[in-house]
């Protein structure tokens, strides 16, 4: 018997197995999925129909439902005069945010992957941002920018770069600035650990054989590392991408979405629509469309880390 | 053998029956009513807690679930309980009147008999009715004052406190010149009670939110748009803090108490508060400056409380609303709350003296239309939105106002 028949008839078994399985195979692994598919059922599936269906609904300030509304909230919603420059705003604030986080975390990345004394101490210290509630460093945030007192404002007095203090938070030319180096500063640890991860899991004896040939670093991180880290990348920009565009408490403990809605994302508006100016109708629309939005990141993501896996 | 199975079996059946029943007995009796209210101060949470305490003692087969939020809190989450079906059956917030549209209130006569009723200020029960009918009683009220900083004042040659809005204007560019690092004026437009700031300003250039003899919405009000106008040549001028639309009342105090600001409306209690901060200004108090069209007003505001109607809660609420407002315990409340005007006349006949000058305002006082069931949904609009006014146009701004109030309608 040759090595070519025991493929041949393992690819025969194969075959048949294949053959037989459609049968039953959703019965067969209903035991194996049905917990999970109920848990995804009630707190996914069920959850997005509710939404859709109230979305549809008339609904009071106090939150009583009112009959059948048709698209009536949709249309209040696309009427709202400030609605395309908040869209724009989201797109800035995810696009900015993701992109600012990605560029800083792979040289950090690379540098918490080198071997030195108090390595140890540097990682920890990194991930101590991300492993905070994001409230909390938000509220640490808003204390160093305060206007009078705030830690920021007066060392910038004192170093006589400063005569009149700037309000940071406040004023509208710089608080959406400040917001998404805050949300940069609490996405790093995340995005620089899952790059971490893939550094790690880079063959070293291709580095090694690439230093004998004579590779500089520059060529080895641009023609060996880089290559290798585009999945882990992946990863960590659509994971970003759905973290911050979710994003609610660092705008919401900073500004509020204020003055007016001049730093609101689609989500926190939806929030003070419904909850500051008791503006229900519209607001549930406007869940719907982020939960479209999030959906089609994750079909993205879907997509991508299927056509990965089919490379590597 | 039988038989004395057959008694057995009864015995212990009827002993398990009385058993459950025993069991069962109190829990039926027993009723638990959720109360949410705001800290008016950080001394209420321990009052309520006393209180609580001393009303489960009297009536133990009632049960209180008491939740204090800070007045940001509850804005948000007392409104979202109700939203979301976790509605409380006694909540203390500054509006009521969509609630009560919405048929979820008692009436203030299923809880209170005549002569309770009777003792609260007539102006502000009037304010808690809608449609006609009190859903709601008064726990307190508060009117505002124009506060400065003598010292600031004085040393920088302003002569007499200003009245009118020229003297503001030019008060607050001497105080400007004279301390370059002060902000001669406080203008809180942010989102927590811009509604108010504002109402202050225009009520004194005759401009009001809803005009009462024609049943319509005027926020975009001629008188109005002149009050923003001059409220934005402030803010060019400098003469403000930065960023109006953005700062929050309670930034504000903060910034009057550490003498960082010259000039505030505020409210009656802000003597407290800055006793709170610990603060060192010495402030004197004087009437609303207004524009040459108006005269000074002050703004009255009220707070309430409402109880759900829940199946089987009535007795309970009605216990616990009538036992808050005994005269002893009615008291506790307003020393915890910290200087508001009490909403008793019982409770009005002992206040303190420093109260007087806010309460000889009262009779030119202007309310928010709080009795229609749009105010609401219009208030949280006017508060998030108002501030920015000071930096666009102020009539596009008031336009987009109006506009959201008039489809909230007139009822």
């Amino acid at each position: 018997m040759t090595a070519l028949d025991v493929g041949a008839k393992g690819a025969k078994v194969a075959g048949v197995a294949k053959k037989r399985r459609p049968k039953n195979s959703i019965l067969n692994a209903l035991p194996w999925i049905g917990p999970a598919l109920a848990l995804i059922i009630a707190v996914v599936v069920w959850p997005a129909i509710e939404l859709i269906k109230i979305s549809l609904t008339k609904i009071t300030s106090a939150g009583a439902l009112e009959g059948f509304n048709g698209l009536e909230n949709y249309r209040m919603l696309f009427e709202n005069p400030d609605l395309g420059a908040i869209v724009m705003r989201t797109l800035v604030w995810v696009g900015s945010v993701v992109s600012i986080t990605v560029i800083l975390s792979m040289p950090l990345a690379q540098l918490i992957n080198q071997n030195f004394p108090g390595r140890k101490f540097v990682r920890w210290a990194m991930i101590v941002p991300w492993a905070a509630s994001v409230v909390m460093t938000s509220i640490v945030w808003k204390w160093m920018l305060e206007l009078t007192s705030g830690e920021f404002n007066l060392t910038l007095r004192q170093l006589g770069l400063q005569d009149q203090p700037v309000d940071w938070l406040r004023d509208p030319r710089y608080s959406f600035f400040v917001l998404i180096w805050v949300a940069v500063f609490v996405s790093i640890p995340f995005t620089t650990f899952v790059l971490l991860a893939g550094l790690q899991s880079i063959p070293n004896d291709i580095i090694e054989a690439a230093q004998v040939d004579g590779a500089t670093s520059w060529q080895i991180y641009r023609g060996i590392k880089f290559p290798l880290l585009r999945n882990a990348l992946l990863i960590a920009t659509i994971i970003n991408l759905i973290n911050v565009f979710n994003s609610f408490p660092i705008i919401w403990a900073l500004t509020r979405g204020g003055p007016g809605y001049n730093t609101d994302t689609t989500i926190t508006f939806a929030y003070k629509m419904a909850f500051v100016e008791y503006n229900m109708g519209p607001s549930t629309a406007l869940g719907v469309i982020n939960f479209a939005f999030i959906m089609l990141i994750v079909l993205i993501y879907l997509r991508v880390t299927k056509a990965t896996r089919g490379q590597l | 053998m039988k038989k004395m199975s057959l008694r057995r079996l009864s015995a212990i059946a009827a002993v398990s029956l009385s058993a459950t029943v025993l069991s069962v007995m109190p829990a039926q009796a027993a009723t638990t009513i959720k109360v949410i209210t705001p800290n008016y101060t950080d001394d209420m949470p321990a009052y309520y807690a006393d209180l609580n305490a001393r009303f489960m003692a009297a009536n133990p087969d009632i049960k209180v679930e008491h939740t204090n939020l800070s007045w940001d809190d509850i804005l948000v989450k007392g409104r979202t309980l109700v939203a979301t079906d976790s509605t409380p059956d006694i909540l203390n917030l500054n509006t009521f009147s969509d609630y009560a549209a919405q048929g979820l209130l008692y009436k203030a006569e299923d809880l209170f008999d005549a002569k309770t009723l009777a003792d609260f200020v007539p102006a502000f029960i009037d304010n808690s009715k809608y449609d006609g009918t009190a859903y709601a009683v008064p726990d307190l009220a508060s009117a505002r004052m124009f506060f400065y900083n003598k010292q600031m004042l004085y040393t920088s040659g302003v002569k007499k406190v200003p009245s009118t809005w020229k003297q503001v204007t030019a008060a607050a560019k001497k105080i400007k010149a004279k301390y370059p690092s002060v902000y001669p004026i406080a203008l809180p437009l942010g989102s927590e009670e811009a509604q108010a700031e504002f109402a202050i300003w225009a009520g004194g250039n005759n401009g009001r939110y809803f005009d009462n003899k024609t049943k319509k919405w005027v926020i975009n009000s001629k008188a109005n748009v002149q009050t923003m106008k001059y409220l934005t040549s402030l803010v060019k001028k400098g003469l403000t803090q930065p960023s109006p639309a953005s700062t929050n009342r309670t930034d504000a105090f903060k910034l009057f108490s550490q003498g960082k600001v010259a000039m505030i409306n505020a409210s009656v209690f802000f003597p407290s508060t800055l006793k709170d901060y610990k603060s060192k200004v010495d402030y004197g108090i004087a009437p609303f400056p207004h524009s040459p069209r108006g005269k000074s007003i002050t703004l009255g505001v009220q707070d309430y409380f409402m109880a759900f109607k829940k199946p089987g809660n009535e007795a309970a609420v009605k216990a616990w609303m009538n036992f808050l407002f005994q005269p002893a315990n009615y008291a506790g409340f307003l020393k915890a709350a910290g200087g508001f005007i009490p909403a008793t006349k019982s409770a009005s006949t002992a206040v303190d003296s420093s109260l007087l000058p806010f309460i000889e305002q009262l009779p030119n006082a202007i309310f928010y239309p709080g009795d229609l069931g749009a105010w609401p949904k219009v208030a949280g609009t006017l508060a998030t939105q108002l501030g920015t006014g000071v930096i666009y146009s102020p009539k596009s701004v008031l336009n987009k106002i109006q506009k959201v109030a008039v489809a909230a309608g007139t009822k």
